[in-house]
C-alpha cells in the first residue's frame, strides 16, 4: 500500500474509532446498564494506559543510544511530585523542563 | 458560531482553558514535527490533528507508520490507547443526559483528557446542564483550535527548535500532569505500577505491542486490587 494511502486510512479509521470511544456512553450506550465488572475495570484504564504511554518516553530519549537516561528520570520524578501536589499542567511542565535542563547540564559536567 | 461567541458560559469555558492550552503548545509542536518527519503531506498532517484530535494517538500513529508497521497494528494500538475516552464518556454521560442528541454528538467530539478534567470540576460544582455543556464546548473549542495551530506550526517549522532543548519531553510531562493526581488509592497505584513495570519489561516486543499488553495487565491488576480491597475490608 502506498504511504499516503496508508496514512489516510489510519486517519479515517482511528478518527472514527476515537470518536466512537468518545461517543460511547454519551450516546450509544446511554440507556444501557454497564456490567458491574466492566464498570470497575474502566476506572483503571486512565492510570494504566497513561503510565504505559509515559514510562518509555521517560527512560530513554527518542532514538537515543544511551538508556536509561538519568536526567529524564530525575526530571520525571520531580514533575510527578509537582503534578501530585499542584494538579497544574503548567507547573508540571515548568518543574519538569527546568529539572531536565539542570540535570542535563550536571550530567554533561560529570561526563 | 456568533451565537456561541456571545454566550457567557461558552466564553468562560474558552477563557478558563487558555492556561491548559499554553501547556499543550510544546506537545502540539512535537506532534506536528513528528508528522513532518514521517513524510506526511501538509493536508494529511492537518487531517491527523483535526480528525484524530488526540496527541497520544497521533504520536503513536506516525511512529508506527515510520517503523513500517501494518495498518491493522497502528489502528489497534491507537484504539487501545484511546480507550480512556470511553471512561471519560461514561463519566460525562450523566451530566449530558438532558441535552439533545445532536448537541451530545457534537460535544463528544471535543472530549479530551484536558477538557474532561476541567469539565468534571465544573459540572460537580453544580449549575444547569445546558450552561455546563456550553462551558465544556468553549473549553473544547479552545483546545481544538490551539491544537490545530500548534500542529501546523510544528509541521512547518520542523526541526527549527534545537534538539538540545529536549522539547519532546513536554509530551510525557503533559501525561504525568494528568495521571499523578489520580494515584491516591491502592487499586489505581496497583494499575499504574503493574502497567509501568510491564511496559518496560516487555520493551522488546515489536511494534509497540508492549503498550497494549501493559495497559491490559495494568487494568486487570487495578480491578483485582479493587475487588480484593472490597472483599477484605471489614464491614
Amino acid at each position: 500500500m502506498d504511504a499516503s494511502l496508508k496514512l489516510w486510512t489510519v486517519i479515517v479509521v482511528v478518527g472514527a474509532l476515537n470518536y466512537a470511544s468518545r461517543l460511547s456512553f454519551i450516546a450509544i450506550f446511554a440507556r444501557r446498564e454497564v456490567p458491574p465488572l466492566l464498570a470497575r475495570a474502566f476506572r483503571y484504564v486512565p492510570a494504566a494506559m497513561l503510565t504505559a504511554l509515559v514510562l518509555p518516553m521517560v527512560v530513554a530519549a527518542p532514538g537515543a543510544a544511551t538508556s536509561p537516561d538519568v536526567p529524564r528520570i530525575v526530571a520525571a520524578i520531580a514533575a510527578f511530585g509537582a503534578a501530585f501536589v499542584t494538579h497544574s499542567t503548567l507547573k508540571t511542565l515548568g518543574v519538569g523542563m527546568m529539572t531536565l535542563w539542570i540535570a542535563q547540564a550536571v550530567a554533561k559536567g560529570i561526563g | 458560531m456568533r451565537r456561541f461567541a456571545s454566550d457567557p458560559d461558552f466564553r468562560a469555558g474558552f477563557a478558563e482553558m487558555l492556561p491548559a492550552c499554553v501547556g499543550l503548545v510544546p506537545f502540539g509542536l512535537v506532534c506536528g514535527v513528528g508528522a513532518a518527519a514521517a513524510g506526511a503531506s501538509a493536508l494529511a498532517a492537518l487531517g491527523l490533528s483535526a480528525i484524530v484530535f488526540s496527541g497520544a494517538a497521533q504520536i503513536l500513529a506516525v511512529e508506527l507508520l515510520a517503523a513500517g508497521a501494518p495498518v491493522a497494528v497502528v489502528v489497534l494500538t491507537c484504539f487501545v490507547a484511546g480507550l480512556r475516552f470511553v471512561i471519560y464518556s461514561a463519566a460525562m454521560a450523566p451530566y449530558l443526559r438532558a441535552l439533545s442528541p445532536r448537541w451530545q454528538k457534537g460535544l463528544a467530539f471535543l472530549l479530551t483528557d484536558q477538557a474532561f478534567a476541567a469539565s468534571v470540576r465544573r459540572f460537580d460544582a453544580g449549575g444547569d446542564a445546558h450552561a455546563g455543556s456550553l462551558h465544556f464546548a468553549g473549553g473544547g473549542f479552545a483546545l481544538w483550535s490551539m491544537w490545530q495551530l500548534t500542529n501546523i506550526a510544528g509541521y512547518l517549522m520542523g526541526n527549527v527548535i534545537p534538539a538540545s532543548w529536549s522539547l519532546d519531553f513536554a509530551v510525557p510531562l503533559c501525561f504525568i500532569a494528568l495521571v499523578a493526581p489520580h494515584l491516591r488509592t491502592v487499586p489505581t497505584i496497583a494499575a499504574a505500577l503493574c502497567a509501568g513495570v510491564a511496559v518496560l519489561a516487555l520493551g522488546g516486543l515489536p511494534m509497540r505491542l508492549n503498550l497494549i499488553a501493559a495497559g491490559v495487565l495494568g487494568i486487570v491488576a487495578g480491578t483485582f486490587a479493587d475487588l480484593a480491597r472490597e472483599r477484605w475490608t471489614p464491614r
